[in-house]
């Protein structure tokens, strides 16, 4: 796991650095095992309710539910997290089946892309996205 | 009585410090403004992606903002310790930024007021010798050049940070803070704050050979000779 860490070089520094405190990295790995225990267990509106609203928008073709949607996609199984990687309001977790990314919203942790497959240093390339 | 003596003395010591004073203040107002008017730009862009409001003390302790204020400090600061260290040894003809022509160096001890050649209101760090007369004797210049380093480290940091962050928003892998300080964004935001400070001490430096401001100890005489050089305002 890891989480960004900050090395105070002075006063001056510290209060500028407080910006890359470490951030609570278990909460996002939460979420993103959650999103996928649901889909595991075809609760689809669940799932779709841990999405970011954007993605959750954009996700169903029109006339279809958002839950309909994320069936269709059969993602596979998340399983266990292997890393978690958080800086400022955004993160990646990474399960043993799939690699997310993640937004912290005011209510909590919310998936933004799900099913992503790295394209070497270009965005991922994700089956669920905003 | 008391109280009048009181306000004298208070009016006599904001006169006394009125440059420092005022340059405080300014920093202060330009600080909060500028954590106000980031918020509001962030708060912008975060309503643009459907994202909650920002407070303004959300702002100030993010990374964001820490990267904007750190690279413009180095800046100044590297500003102020290549003046003070190359203006030991490098001299301009004509300008008031510079020392005359022949004084080019670091100075007898004669001139420079030291060792046995100290006044009695002389620093006491000014009479001792070794390590001590050579640390007080640069203490400007170094100090200049840590906080330098310090705030320079303090970009690395909170650039990483904001780097980071946005790379996660773009569904991108984050970087190391190794590859972040080798990084074009890390020297994009380094260099271009290093022009501008370099080219405005070039045109201190040029421009001071030519133009006058009366009263200002940063200008010659308005009659002195654009040639003249080192002349005490």
């Amino acid at each position: 796991m890891r989480i960004p860490l900050v090395a105070p070089a002075s006063g001056v520094a510290l209060v500028l650095a407080l910006a890359g405190c470490a951030p609570d990295a278990a909460a996002p790995a939460r979420a993103a095992e959650r999103f996928h225990a649901e889909l595991a267990a075809d609760r689809g509106d669940a799932a779709c309710a841990l999405l970011a609203p954007k993605t959750a928008d954009r996700l169903p073709d029109p006339g279809q539910s958002c839950a309909d949607a994320l069936r269709e996609l059969k993602l596979g199984p998340g399983g266990a997290v292997t890393e978690v990687r958080v800086w400022g309001d955004n993160a990646q977790v990474r399960l043993a089946g799939d690699t997310l990314f993640l937004h912290r919203f005011g209510d909590g942790w919310r998936v933004r892309a799900a099913g992503c497959e790295p394209v070497r240093d270009l965005p991922y390339d994700c089956e669920v996205e905003d | 009585m008391v109280l009048r003596h009181g306000v004298v003395q208070t009016v006599k010591w904001i006169k006394e410090n009125s440059l420092s004073l005022a340059f405080l203040v300014m920093f202060l107002l330009a600080l909060g403004g500028q954590a106000v008017a980031g918020t509001l730009d962030l708060d912008d862009q975060q309503r643009a992606m459907g994202d909650q409001p920002i407070s303004v003390w959300e702002y100030v302790t993010s990374s964001s903002f820490a990267v904007d204020v750190a690279e413009n400090w180095q800046s100044e600061y590297l500003q102020f310790f290549l003046y003070i260290a190359l203006t030991v040894w490098l001299v301009q003809k004509g300008s008031n930024e510079s020392k005359a022509i022949e004084d080019a160096g670091a100075e007898s001890d004669e001139e420079q007021r030291i060792g046995a050649h100290a006044a009695p209101d002389s620093p006491r760090w000014a009479r001792a010798s070794g390590p001590r007369l050579w640390l007080f004797g640069n203490s400007l210049g170094l100090v200049m050049g840590l906080i330098f380093l310090l705030s320079w480290a303090a970009q690395s940091v909170a650039g990483q940070a904001a780097y980071n962050s946005q790379r996660l928003a773009d569904l991108r892998d984050p970087v190391t803070w190794s590859s972040y300080v080798t990084s074009p964004e890390f020297w994009n935001r380094s260099l271009q704050n290093w022009q501008s400070e370099l080219l405005a001490v070039l045109s201190m430096v040029v421009l001071s050979i030519y133009l006058r401001q009366r009263g200002s100890p940063e200008s010659k005489p308005v009659g002195a000779a654009h040639a003249a050089t080192g002349v005490e305002s």
